[in-house]
């Protein structure tokens, strides 16, 4: 998936980019998602209602058919679960299921289901319900992330154990289960899934306004720690100022989507602090390399090692730079900043060696995305003889002309999902990047049934991406996230990703 | 008249029908697929192809267009692609916002303009009537958004007399909250709508203080001020109800900048929402109503002057 909210504004005090380094800081320090910007206890106030500032609004809450991360960020986890899920650290741990175990051949996965959970409309979960979830995603292709299930040969239920059986093994399958592929919905559930939603989680849907918020209620019923607050209301609020300007009149209690470079604003009358987390968001510069003069590796190579990405880090106020297509948070990551340093002179000289000193190049980019970036490029571009010309387009003209046609130069967009390699080894992915030996390391790494060396494999198969010169990446983004003084347990991890709100707590001091 | 009139509301059909094409059309004409929208990246082609599929939007273009105005004469608007919810209950639903929102604005531009537009025209020469138009030519000057976070920075932020941004989930059902809610918006589109109609206030107060009838009111008695007031302020209330009919569309303009900066749930920010999304059918049908509701404006205004004025019956 990619994200298509606003980059956020340009850098403009030295002050708030030194803050915010200094917030990352302290998060990498403290080295998990429970940041809470207050020390002191609260007092949880079980009536609460909070309001929670997000970017983008879902277009329908499908989570069957429709894409978007703006879906999986509030249903998944809150509303809808499966049965196994994933935590603010990327860890995989059981959720509709007490515990699983995979065989030693990887092709056997045994779950047991845990006993006792409802639906949101009082009715009991069954085995069955899992049995049929599963199979509907498998049988068919036009629901999300169907191709995830294509090693389940079959899905089985006996008692309370539920079996899958693989024909092949896959090292991806878990972490796919702890996605949409692996979502619990009742069988047969007649409710209209474009605008209500019925699942299993510590939530109830509500209500949705649309073009302004949704709201989830506690479920009273849940079979788990039950939520804190009584009511959490999401304000989709594009625009970051007024954002702010909710924040600090006190109509909001969280914003996510926030612009480091705004912290001062945000923090200035105490009630809020900005805490910043790690995220899988890769700014990601593809190059299409079909075309002249992109085709030629020292050209790709040239313009990667003449941005500048940690003048583009400073300016964006938070995140870290990334050079190679697996961001930290991932398996398989690995530091790749050897294989194309910043460096302008160098990639003058690359640039002479192709015979290609005076570059005029189009770069395509989502309007949504505000224009830091784009200026830092066009200027590192120029200091090395590449004109930039930037095309800024709406993200439905960027699908059909970069993501489908393929018809771009250059294109910049924010991919968000975690573990997402794949698309590098898919040559028809709009990336245009077409190697067989990453194919096949990528391959060999599903079919691992060593995690250590499913790892291993991923990492070869990236630095040889990097190697490529692929693509560029520009940076690896944060999750920014402004919390008010009263609130706890706000998740601060890859936040655009999934919002896990069940240990949201409001209180008092 | 009757023949007037007719002729008029033969114009107002054409030019609704002119208008849906155009409408259609454009919007076929927009990048993006939304059946590509819907299944977003990393998807199949048989996804896309499936959605596209189940929304009907791989049949002939006139077909489709067909089908939607037969709809319209049936008086039903079509559904929402994404979420299958009748365009009517949500235009209605959005109205709540936008209409109250655009009253209250023509109400605050109206309060500034009409006695502060016939002043500058009355003590035009002299400091104060300077200061006036000075003051107005700087105002409609003022961009929207910036006049917009200047009234929040000062009645949200620093006093918190009025909310930031939003509009009570509740709607109407608390009518103090919800007035509150439009108030610092209407205030923003008002001052600087106030303003520019304010110009037009006083150049149209100054030409009727030099019309024949005026002055022959004042030759036979009046003073001045009281001619203008009796004869000559009619005539201009009648040329600023025609301003104000042309306003109709730049107030629906302005929402769309005011509702994102106070993120009001109106008319405006559904369509830059639904255009985002390529909800076609929605948007198509959102564009025509408000289309219609200019042209049903120009209309009446027009009738209005017709049976208001009658220079314009002898003018035939």
């Amino acid at each position: 998936m990619i994200r298509r909210s606003p980059l956020s504004r340009r850098a403009s005090l030295a002050a708030a980019a030194v803050l915010a380094a200094g917030a990352l800081l302290l998060t990498a320090c403290a080295g998990n998602a429970e940041p809470g910007p207050t020390s002191t206890e609260v007092t949880a106030d079980p009536s609460a209602s909070v309001a929670i500032r997000l970017v983008l609004e879902p277009g329908n809450l499908d989570v069957r058919e429709t894409a978007g991360a703006a879906l999986d960020q509030i249903l998944i986890d809150n509303i809808y679960q499966g049965l196994v899920s994933r935590t603010a650290e990327q860890e995989i741990v059981p959720a509709l299921a007490t515990d699983y175990e995979v065989s030693p051949d990887g092709l056997t996965y045994t779950f047991t289901l845990r006993e006792g959970v409802t639906f949101h409309d009082g009715q009991e979960l069954t085995p069955q319900d899992v049995v049929w979830s599963l199979t509907q995603v498998k049988q068919n292709p036009a629901y999300r992330d169907s191709a995830r299930l294509a090693n389940v040969q079959a899905i089985a239920a006996e008692g309370q154990t539920i079996t899958l059986t693989l024909s092949a093994p896959d090292s991806t399958l878990l972490w796919s289960l702890t996605g949409r592929a692996g979502l619990i919905l009742k069988e047969g559930d007649t409710i209209d899934r474009k605008t209500d939603a019925n699942g299993t989680g510590p939530f109830v849907f509500s209500d949705w306004k649309q073009g302004d918020s949704i709201t989830f209620e506690r479920n009273e019923d849940y079979w788990g720690e039950k939520a804190q607050v009584a009511e959490v209301v999401f304000s989709y609020i594009p625009n970051t100022q007024a954002a702010i300007n909710g924040a600090l009149a006190g109509e909001l209690d969280v914003l996510t989507g926030f612009d480091a470079n705004l912290t001062d604003q945000l923090e200035a009358n105490g009630d809020f602090a900005v805490v910043v987390g790690p995220s899988t968001d890769k700014g990601t510069l593809a190059m299409n390399s079909t075309r002249p003069p992109l085709d030629d590796v020292r050209v790709r190579q040239a313009i990667r090692q003449a941005i500048d990405k940690d003048a583009i880090v400073e300016a964006l106020g938070a995140g870290r730079t990334q050079f190679g297509p697996i961001p930290s948070l991932d398996p398989g990551y690995e530091d790749l900043s050897d294989v194309a340093p910043f460096d302008p002179d160098a990639a003058k000289a690359l640039l002479a060696e192709a015979g290609e000193e005076d570059l005029d190049l189009t770069l395509t980019i989502p309007a949504s995305y505000g224009t830091t970036v784009t200026q830092i490029l066009v200027s590192n571009l120029n200091d090395v003889g590449i004109s930039l010309n930037v095309t800024t387009v709406e993200f439905g003209a960027w699908l059909n002309d970069v993501y489908i046609n393929q018809d771009y130069e250059l294109s910049f967009v924010l991919h968000t999902e975690a573990r997402d390699f794949e698309n590098w080894a898919n040559p028809d992915y709009y990336f245009t990047y077409d190697n067989p030996e990453v194919q096949r390391l990528y391959a060999e790494s599903v079919a691992s049934t060593d995690e250590a060396e499913a790892e291993a494999l991923l990492a070869e198969a990236a630095r040889i991406v990097s190697e490529d010169m692929a693509a560029d990446w520009l940076y690896n983004g944060a999750s920014v996230v402004g919390v008010g003084t009263h609130i706890t347990g706000m998740p601060s991890t890859n936040v655009n990703e999934r919002l896990n709100l069940a240990e949201l707590v409001e209180g008092s001091q | 008249m009757i023949r007037y009139a007719l002729n008029r509301v033969a114009l107002l059909i054409v030019g609704l029908l002119v208008a849906s094409a155009l409408i259609f059309l454009t919007l076929r004409v927009l990048p993006g697929d939304i059946a590509q929208l819907i299944a977003g990246t990393n998807s199949t082609p048989e996804q896309v192809a499936a959605i596209s599929d189940r929304l009907g939007l791989d049949r002939p273009l006139p077909v489709q267009y067909i089908e939607w105005i037969g709809g319209l004469l049936r008086g039903d608007l079509g559904a929402s692609l994404l979420t299958g919810t009748p365009v009517i209950d949500e235009l209605v639903q959005k109205a709540q916002v936008t209409v109250p929102l655009g009253l209250m604005a023509m109400a605050v531009a109206l309060v500034i303009a009409l006695p502060f537009g016939v002043l500058a025209a009355v003590r035009r020469g002299r400091a104060d009537g300077t200061a006036l138009s000075v003051g107005a030519q700087t105002l409609a000057a003022v961009p929207v958004v910036w006049a917009g976070m200047m009234l929040v920075v000062v009645f949200a932020v620093w006093l918190g007399w009025l909310p930031a941004q939003g509009f009570p989930r509740g709607g109407w059902d608390d009518p103090a909250r919800a007035f509150q809610s439009l108030l610092l918006p209407a205030l923003t589109i008002g001052i600087v709508e106030g303003a520019m109609l304010m110009r037009f206030v006083r150049s149209a107060t100054l030409q009727a203080v030099g019309q024949d009838y005026v002055r022959t009111a004042a030759a036979k008695g009046l003073t001045r001020n009281r001619a203008l007031v009796r004869h000559g302020l009619p005539a201009v209330g009648l040329s600023i109800i025609t301003v104000l009919g042309l306003q109709v569309a730049g107030i629906i303009v302005g929402a769309v900048v005011i509702e994102e900066l106070f993120t009001l749930p109106g008319i405006g920010r559904m369509l830059v929402a639904d255009v985002g999304n390529r909800d076609l059918i929605k948007v198509q049908s959102e564009l025509l109503v408000l289309t219609g509701m200019v042209l049903i404006i120009g209309f009446l205004v027009d009738l209005f002057h017709r049976v208001v004025d009658p220079r314009q019956r002898e003018a035939e």
